[in-house]
């Protein structure tokens, strides 16, 4: 797996010209292109500001498009790149059909691509971080290494599910369907520190916070991205994660992509005749 | 050196008509619990070895499904081999489907470079071919333009121009010269001989056997996913050849006997007038105020064009043989041929001429000969009997030809009967190698050099 992975570095000249074909073609279009992408967040953080200070004003959250838009986007880049890579081997029969090259170059250039647009979009974030007076402090730092291990658990539930579509053509049905649950689940328009500790559905006690933790990578990588970004609900300056916070999100994120990884490689072998 | 090895590969492909295709499906399964049928194994190659050396050129031949493609995405890594192992050295181009990568919505330019990618080329390499594949693909006004507006010739163009300049040491090519204009696929075979000529090992895939004659030294005969012939390319082509219609033959034999059973059992309370043995020639008379039987009618439409005369004679069968003295549709240049004609008189008749006249295909009269002509003269004819017409060195070329029999009487010009274009059979080149122009004209080459050429070439 190893050598294969050094192998993918061989190939870094086709995967940037597949994130730049994704782009290109993505913004060809329309001559507001990127514009357009950053659309979609900018209304869903219009209507949750709405719906949760003007509409239920229950709990008071300062900044609160600060404190939407900092999840969003990050959810954004996630839900476009799983909905995207899910398409990305089964979708590019033709070329797996007539030449060959890693299979999984598909997949990461799907990923990286829709990153790039998550980089892209970040300025907007920063805007708005000026604009509703957050202090800009120097563990805005710890990105690059949280977008790091968000990116490597992004590539593990893409590689899978790319897998599982070129055998199961309705896994893109069932993903969006997933995937809107998943955006519930995982605190991005409510803070974490809404949930409580213990929860009792059928009287069973069960630890709900620490769950959605460890069942869930993504509340863990939204939460990193919160702190150093917008700070605390309390109103308290951005802090960076715990270190061992970020270790384990970043030791579940790494053992997903090997597993996602393994899972690609194993079947790939076959794809050429399934797709 | 070797740069192509394969090693007792074998390939299967499981067909599983019922494989739940989607999650619903095996969700389905699940809980029907329904009996799945067993896996269908189809195996495209068993067990073919061969390796190919560096700068050689080799063609890959045979029928559909044969493994021919099989084999060429075997080598290009597109699939993996159920067993063996295959071993390829060096950078491999394909000309598998042209422009597979290509993006309607990017300019030709955007294409190139990404499809430069796509066969491994740095951008640093790329930049250095784009001007020749521009030119070669004849498209320099067009290459800023979205690829979604080519026409599909400049799409085969600027796909084969790119794959073609990618400086492979191996070049993989499958039929994609089928495509584009006539002009432009000479333009091909050219660039493919140019590269050939360079040094650069080509595995070449086609069913024009002309094709795989014209580039290839070498070539491999697979037959049913195994490989029957490996060898020099004449040797092979020939021996396939055979093979194929060999193969025609039996299946035509086979049909006629199916068809001419029911003829044989059913027909003969009908037609009593007509035997079995004697349907095989003659046309069916129909009792007064029935109809023809169908099958019967159409029965010596199907192997005669044409036949007409008096029927005073007639002719019963007639055979090719070949040089050993078997029957056979399948002629070999320059080597005997012998044509049989059995007939049977119905009355004495004197002085009748048989002839034979061969045509090619396309119609055109190639020769022939009749018994007053060659001063063979029959004095008369009466009941069966065979005349035979043998050609010593047959002079025809590859191709496919028929022959026209016939009996008629010399002296009043009435014809007993005709066979026009009805017999069908097919040449081989075999020794004779000879392919240029209409027939084989036996010839011998003689040399004799100058005498102070001579010396001088003995002195050094």
């Amino acid at each position: 797996m190893i050598s294969r992975l050094r192998g993918l570095w061989d190939y870094r000249e086709l995967i940037g010209n597949l994130v730049a074909r994704d782009l290109k073609v993505r913004y060809k279009h329309s001559v507001l292109g990127f514009v357009w992408s950053l659309l979609n967040p900018l209304l869903l953080m219009t209507v949750f500001t709405v719906v949760f200070t003007v509409m239920i004003p229950n709990y008071q959250v300062p900044g609160f498009p600060v404190f939407i838009l900092c999840a969003l986007l990050p959810w954004n880049f996630f839900n476009t790149s799983v909905m995207g890579a899910v398409q990305s081997i089964s979708g590019n029969g033709h070329l797996i059909k007539k030449v060959y090259f890693p299979r999984e170059i598909l997949t990461i250039a799907s990923v990286l691509a829709n990153f790039c647009n998550f980089l892209l979009s970040l300025p907007v974030l920063i805007f708005f971080v000026v604009l509703f007076r957050i202090p800009l402090t120097v563990w805005l730092l710890y990105l690059p290494l949280i977008m790091l291990v968000h990116v490597v658990f992004t590539l593990g539930v893409a590689l899978v599910l790319a897998t599982a579509n070129v055998f199961y053509r309705d896994t893109t049905v069932i993903m969006e369907v997933v995937m809107q649950a998943w955006f519930f689940l995982t605190p991005i328009f409510y803070p974490i520190d809404l949930l409580p500790e213990w929860g009792h559905p059928l009287g069973i006690a069960i630890p709900v916070r620490r769950l959605t933790y460890i069942l869930n990578p993504m509340a863990s990588i939204i939460a990193s991205y919160r702190s150093v970004v917008y700070g605390f609900t309390n109103g308290a300056p951005p802090a960076p994660p715990a270190p061992d916070f970020l270790l384990r999100t970043a030791l579940t994120c790494a053992i997903c992509f090997l597993i996602g990884y393994a899972v690609f490689t194993h079947y790939s072998a076959r794809f050429a005749e399934e797709v | 050196m070797t740069v192509i090895r394969l090693d007792r590969v074998a390939k299967c492909f499981h067909i599983r008509p019922d494989r739940p295709r989607s999650f619903q499906d095996l969700a389905i399964g699940f809980v029907r619990r329904a009996q799945r049928p067993a896996d269908e194994e189809f195996w495209a190659l068993k067990d073919v070895s061969f390796a190919v050396d560096a700068g050689e050129t080799l063609g890959i031949i045979g029928a559909n499904g044969s493994g021919k493609s099989t084999c060429l995405k075997l080598l290009t890594r597109i699939i993996e081999p159920t067993t063996g192992a295959i071993q390829v050295q060096g950078r491999v181009s394909a000309l598998l489907e042209l422009g597979a990568g290509f993006h309607p919505e990017l300019s030709g330019r955007e294409n190139v470079f990404l499809n430069g990618s796509v066969l491994g080329l740095t951008r640093r390499e790329m930049v250095r071919r784009f001007d020749d594949i521009v030119a070669f693909a004849e498209l320099e006004r067009f290459i800023d333009v979205p690829v979604k507006f080519y026409s599909s010739g400049m799409y085969v163009r600027l796909a084969f121009a790119t794959a073609i300049s990618v400086d492979a040491d191996i070049l993989l090519v499958d039929e994609v010269l089928a495509v584009g204009d006539q002009s432009f696929q000479e333009k091909c075979l050219e660039r493919i001989h140019e590269l050939k000529s360079q040094g650069t090992t080509i595995v070449f895939v086609s069913h024009s056997l002309d094709a795989v004659r014209r580039l290839c030294s070498r070539a491999i005969w697979l037959d049913q996913g195994l490989l029957q012939e490996d060898g020099l390319t004449e040797a092979v082509v020939t021996r396939y050849l055979r093979h194929v219609h060999a193969r025609e033959e039996a299946e035509a034999l086979r049909r006629r006997e199916a068809e001419a059973e029911p003829v044989a059992e059913e027909h003969p309370a009908v037609v009593p007038a007509v035997t079995a043995s004697e349907s095989d020639g003659a046309e069916p008379e129909s009792p007064p105020g029935q109809p023809p039987p169908q099958e019967l009618a159409e029965e010596p439409v199907r192997r005669y064009r044409q036949r007409w005369g008096s029927r005073e004679a007639e002719i019963i069968e007639v055979r090719l043989l070949d040089a050993d003295g078997r029957d056979s549709l399948a002629l070999t240049t320059g080597q005997p041929m012998t044509v049989c004609i059995r007939y049977r008189a119905h009355q004495r008749l004197e002085e009748p001429v048989f002839g034979v006249a061969i045509y090619r295909d396309d119609g055109l009269h190639m020769g022939g000969s009749n018994t007053y002509l060659a001063r063979f003269p029959i004095p008369s004819i009466e009941g069966d009997g065979e005349v035979t017409y043998t050609i010593a060195a047959l002079p025809l070329l590859e191709g496919t030809y028929y022959l026209s029999v016939a009996i008629h009487d010399a002296a009043e010009g009435s014809v007993y009967d005709y066979h026009e274009f009805s017999y069908r059979f097919r040449v081989y080149l075999g020794e004779v190698q000879e392919r240029y122009g209409t027939v084989y004209i036996p010839g011998h080459w003689g040399h004799a050099v100058a005498e102070g050429a001579l010396s001088e070439e003995a002195g050094a």
